[in-house]
């Protein structure tokens, strides 16, 4: 019976919790997203030759992210039936806009104007602790482009 | 520079769901739930079906396995007078239920203030003081003997092993399949709720069978009512859940359906008490250390 109470305890608390959570980090990836888009991402490996880039620095940005309590019942629920794992849709969403936005964040500290050849990795960290740890991580990195403006810092271009 | 390359911010919703994450979750736990329930019951009616035809001797023998955990401090020795007396209610009861030659009842005497008295694997019978201090004639014990052994003879311990045994595997099953071990706890815990416990129809038909042996050796039923009125006063304040819940029927429909069958069978609800022992109070008081001779 007591086990059934904290059960029930944990399911509301990561309920609560992870809602707030997931609520604010979408608020947060946007916002950032519309000020960094400034900063394009792109797939190509090479910058066409118009480009002329002064200087090029590899960026990345990795996160790491677990679900919460609710979520991971949920989904042991849902992988007995099948269908869209809805709990780890928003995980995996989040953690690939959080790897490419620190990627960017950092091209910006650099005072890239876009970011090229962009990878993605994701690995999972609960290898052989299956049903404890419900965490990813994703790794995004790229070429920053940096140009040969005057809002480079020097030490930088040197 | 212009810039060749320009992003725009991709509208929301398209790798993710809007829908609400407890309207699938609820989705889910129903359909488990319901699943699990349709399994359960078709498999302890199977269960129920088999169980009848484990000989009483491999009861016995699963009882005696179990017999080391039983023997705590509270159960008082064989030889008590207690037991004495208890036991020899339970053989002329026996008697009287047409009990087969195969089945024994060993009765067994618990130093606990716990109202209750219950039958399990085996025969055993088990009572605890706080019954018995609460019980006011022999009649009325009489009925409590009559229906833990109804139980044995109709060998509802075996079968609710058997829907437990069934039970506990399936939900094992399920939860293994959804990779918790926390769902495993949980559901392994409601369980174990309702593993050892006897159905309604089980009770029923117990209640049916101790009163024929009551109207048999006493020729009349009454004290039956009198066991139902001490268990009501055992706890007055309890407020009963809806008795599909229950494992008992409810006490106003025990006492009417007893009062329906006594009609039906044409037994006199009432008749000659018989007294208890005299020396039963103090036998009881023998073995426990705090004795309350309220009645």
């Amino acid at each position: 019976m007591y086990d059934l109470i904290i059960f029930l305890i944990l399911m509301s608390l990561g309920y609560g919790f992870g809602r707030v959570a997931e609520k604010r980090h979408y608020k947060s990836i946007i916002e950032r997203e519309t000020a960094l888009n400034r900063i394009p991402a792109i797939v190509l490996r090479f910058p066409p030759p118009s480009l002329k880039p002064q200087h090029t620095e590899l960026v990345m940005g990795s996160v790491v992210i677990s679900i919460d309590y609710f979520k991971r019942i949920a989904a042991g629920l849902r992988s007995l039936v099948g269908g869209r794992m809805m709990s780890y849709e928003t995980l995996l969403d989040r953690a690939r806009r959080e790897a490419v936005l620190r990627m960017k964040e950092q091209a910006d500290a650099l005072g890239a104007n876009m970011v090229f050849n962009i990878k993605m990795e994701t690995a999972s960290i609960s290898k052989g602790r299956k049903n404890k740890i419900g965490s990813v991580e994703v790794l995004a990195y790229g070429t920053a482009i940096i140009p040969a403006a005057e809002s480079v810092p020097a030490k930088i271009v040197a | 520079m212009s810039l060749e390359y320009k992003q725009i911010q991709p509208p929301e919703g398209i790798n993710t769901s809007k829908e609400h994450p407890l309207k699938e979750f609820s989705l889910l736990l129903m359909a488990i739930l319901l699943f699990i329930v349709l399994a359960v019951v078709s498999l302890s009616y199977t269960a129920h079906l088999l169980a009848p035809f484990i000989p009483f001797s491999a009861e016995q023998k699963m009882a005696d396995m179990f017999a080391d955990q039983m023997n705590d401090e509270q159960l008082v020795s064989d030889d008590a007078e207690v037991t004495i007396y208890l036991q020899s209610l339970a053989d002329r009861l026996a008697m009287a239920q047409g009990l087969p030659d195969d089945m024994s009842i060993t009765v067994h005497y618990v130093d606990d203030e716990t109202v209750n008295a219950f039958a399990t694997l085996g025969g055993h019978v088990f009572f605890f003081r706080g019954l018995l201090e609460n019980i006011p004639n022999e009649n009325a014990l009489a009925m409590v003997m009559a229906h833990e052994i109804a139980h044995v003879k109709h060998r509802h311990p075996i079968k609710s092993l058997g829907r437990a045994v069934i039970t506990g595997t399936a939900i094992a099953v399920v939860s293994s399949a959804a990779g918790g071990n926390i769902i495993a706890d949980v559901l392994g815990e409601t369980g174990l709720l309702t593993a050892l416990k006897f159905s309604r129809e089980q009770e029923q038909q117990s209640d049916e069978s101790a009163m024929t042996a009551l109207a048999h050796v006493y020729g009349h039923v009454g004290g039956a009512n009198s066991l139902f009125e001490v268990l009501e006063a055992a706890n007055p304040d309890r407020l009963q859940p809806p008795e599909f819940f229950s494992s008992h029927p409810h006490t106003d429909n025990r006492i009417e359906s007893i009062s329906a069958m006594a009609s039906k069978n044409h037994w006199p609800t009432m008749g000659d008490v018989t007294p208890l022992p005299i020396e039963f109070s103090r036998w009881l008081e023998q073995t426990g250390d705090t004795f309350d001779l309220s009645y």
